[in-house]
């Protein structure tokens, strides 16, 4: 009992509303569909696809395979076979009329009026040719329609069949209670049975009704006799009560008794609880079993960054999210289903640590976070800068042994760079991609491009992406103590004894005691050794 | 009258002992310890520290450069930067600092006298060290006098 409280309370108000408005899709699907070809080659399929969950489950290999094949193509041969009749049911003429009432009870159509009409224009010897819809569409078959869209009145169809009106000759569509095109050019039937006295007119309404399920209904201009034409039917019709039943009876708008129409009452009472119970289930089965767990890794998406500032690096771009919910919604996740959202709107400057809760994820509904990781997200924001560097070379291999690399000369020495403030900071120095010392021999010049890193920098427009280097080698030459001479001149010089004395006052005292101090003790000095 | 004499000779000869002699020492100890290292030019001084050469070179042999270059092998086992000033208004410090992909490594401090002085600071080379460096010449104040761009290699 305590566990039926618990799972009572458990239902939110969002779940009673998902299941009783699919259990009216479904019904209303039915009500749409019934005694339709569509609905009949539904069931077949449905049934088809239930056939083939249980073959699965009972690990029928070859069947499940199979029946999984015909599931598919027949779901297409469906929509391509019984295109019209769905886009019948689907036309909302009415959209109360779709969304609520039952298409035995549209009964808008005055057929007292469209009979009344049809035997005075008998009598008075004027042709007409009226074309009452059944539910398929035949706009492909006939052409050459005037768009009327009048209210069906007796007056208005004379009108319209009177010989001297531009538009007698062709056919009227009535829907419901409108005559909505005139002049309609309808395709004639090539039947050799006809009467020979049929004339044009009644082959026009044998071909239309051949090919479609639309009633025709013919008054002779000759005779005044009144004709329907309904499938591979032709008759004519004596009396205007005769017409109103089979107009009746085509437009499926009975005089039901009152035990019918309890019958009636009753049998969609019972789709609709029908309904209710398959829906529940479907939803018992999707939504209530929490049996599967899943892991993913989700990518992160920062929104709401303050204008001025730039994310400079973030501790993770992806979050790992276990989930859980039944087998069917975890089967059925899609990857832009799970999003894992960050609001920076709060972020400032420098260092932020963000944590990661429930509000950060959106989940498909019926599938539950269970764990995140990391907790928090750390993500530096900063101002973009712009920042004159120098360039320098980078150098890598070996010169061979007796050369020198004497000078190095970049053009441009330096370029403009872009990127965050705080980076920017410590980084004096663009380097260009390493270049190889092995194969050269003699001086000359290249170009080479430049090494951004961090990856988030970028050159300005300014500044090219490739740099000129021009080196100087040189062949290594013994040590020449007469050189050292004659170099020692272009130092600072003092004697041993600390006393300094100007270089040209040393250099006449003779240079034999001529010597460059080094005051520096670099190697107590170095605070690497 | 010869004993008010004596007294004054007395009290000018320790008036002289307690005065010139720490002095004297002082003096003694600048001369043969330290140079007088003033942090900042006097007033009225028209000459600049001047940097008139900086550059790397392979070893100093006989307070001379040996072998400048811009790229040195690992295998050189050292590598030196000489920097040459002149004029040297006044005896001061400079700094070498040594940066190792814009990773500082050391700073080496050094002397110069006047009237022109010639120095160097030097590194013990390593396999880790390859890769590009710079020096950087800065006096007291950090301002600087010239950065020399260097590479490691194989």
């Amino acid at each position: 009992m305590r566990d039926l409280l618990a799972f009572l309370m458990s239902i939110r108000w969002q779940d009673l509303v998902d299941i009783l408005f699919n259990s009216y899709i479904l019904f209303r699907i039915y009500v749409l569909f019934q005694g339709t070809n569509a609905f009949r080659v539904l069931v077949g399929v449905t049934s088809l696809w239930i056939l083939q969950e249980v073959a699965a489950s009972m690990g029928l290999i070859l069947t499940s395979w199979v029946l999984r094949g015909i599931t598919a193509a027949a779901a297409i041969i469906i929509i391509v076979v019984f295109r019209n009749e769905i886009r019948s049911a689907l036309q909302a003429r009415n959209l109360k009329n779709f969304l609520w009432g039952s298409p035995n009870q549209e009964h808008a159509t005055p057929v007292e009026i469209i009979a009344e009409s049809a035997y005075q224009m008998g009598r008075k010897r004027v042709g007409a040719l009226m074309v009452v819809p059944g539910s398929e569409d035949f706009s492909e078959i006939v052409h050459g329609g005037i768009p009327w869209n009048g209210s069906l009145s007796q007056e208005m169809l004379l009108s319209i069949f009177w010989p001297k009106n531009p538009v007698h000759d062709g056919a009227i569509i009535v829907q419901n209670n409108r005559v909505t095109e005139v002049g309609v050019l309808l395709p004639l039937s090539q039947r050799m049975d006809l009467p020979t006295f049929y004339g044009t007119r009644h082959r026009a309404a044998a071909g239309l009704a051949e090919r479609t399920d639309a009633l025709v209904v013919v008054v002779s201009e000759e005779r005044g006799r009144v004709t329907v034409a309904k499938d591979q039917t032709i008759k004519p019709v004596a009396q205007p009560e005769e017409l109103v039943q089979i107009l009746n009876e085509h437009l499926n708008v009975f005089d039901l008794s009152a035990q019918q129409k309890k019958r009636e009452r009753l049998r969609l009472t019972l789709a609709a609880v029908v309904s209710l119970i398959i829906v529940t289930g479907i939803w018992f089965g999707f939504t209530r079993s929490r049996d599967t767990f899943i892991a993913l890794n989700v990518p992160i998406e920062y929104v709401n960054r303050p204008a001025p500032l730039e994310i400079l690096n973030t501790s993770v771009d992806e979050v790992r999210l276990q989930l859980y919910g039944s087998s069917a919604l975890i089967r059925s996740l899609q990857p832009g289903q799970v999003q894992v959202r960050i609001n920076l709107g709060k972020a400032s400057e420098g260092h932020n640590t963000l944590p990661l809760t429930q509000e950060n994820i959106v989940l498909p509904p019926g599938v539950f976070l269970n764990k995140v990781e990391p907790a928090a997200v750390e993500v530096m924001l900063d101002i973009p800068i712009t920042k004159q560097l120098p360039v320098q070379v980078q150098w890598v291999g070996r010169l061979p042994e007796n050369l020198l690399l004497k000078e190095v000369k970049v053009v441009p020495d330096t370029v403009q760079v872009i990127g965050g403030s705080k980076i920017l900071e410590n980084v004096h120095t663009i380097y260009t991609s390493p270049v190889r010392l092995n194969n050269l021999t003699k001086s000359g010049s290249f170009t080479a491009t430049l090494v951004l890193t961090p990856a988030s920098l970028k050159l300005s427009a300014a500044s090219p992406e490739r740099v000129t280097i021009s080196y100087v080698i040189e062949e290594r030459r013994p040590i020449d103590r007469r050189t050292n001479l004659n170099l020692r001149q272009d130092y600072a010089c003092i004697d041993r004894g600390h006393r300094s004395k100007p270089a040209q006052e040393i250099s006449l005292a003779g240079l034999f005691w001529l010597d460059h101090r080094l005051t520096a003790r670099p190697h107590a000095e170095d605070a690497r050794l | 009258m010869k004993v008010t004499a004596w007294k004054l000779l007395v009290f000018h000869f320790l008036a002289f002992v307690l005065t010139a002699l720490p002095c004297a020492v002082a003096a003694q100890n600048n001369d043969t310890e330290e140079p007088n290292v003033q942090t900042s030019a006097p007033e009225g001084t028209l000459e600049k520290l001047t940097l008139t050469q900086a550059f790397m070179c392979e070893k100093v042999e006989n307070n001379t450069p040996i072998n400048q270059a811009a790229v040195f092998s690992v295998s050189v086992g050292q590598v030196c930067c000489f920097t040459s000033f002149d004029p040297v208004p006044q005896p001061t410090l400079i700094y070498h600092k040594w940066y190792h992909s814009d990773d500082p490594s050391t700073q080496i401090r050094l002397r110069l006298y006047p009237p022109l002085w010639s120095t160097y600071s030097q590194i013990q080379l390593r396999e880790t060290d390859k890769g590009p460096w710079r020096v950087e010449v800065i006096d007291q104040n950090g301002k600087v006098f010239d950065v020399i761009r260097f590479s490691i290699t194989d």
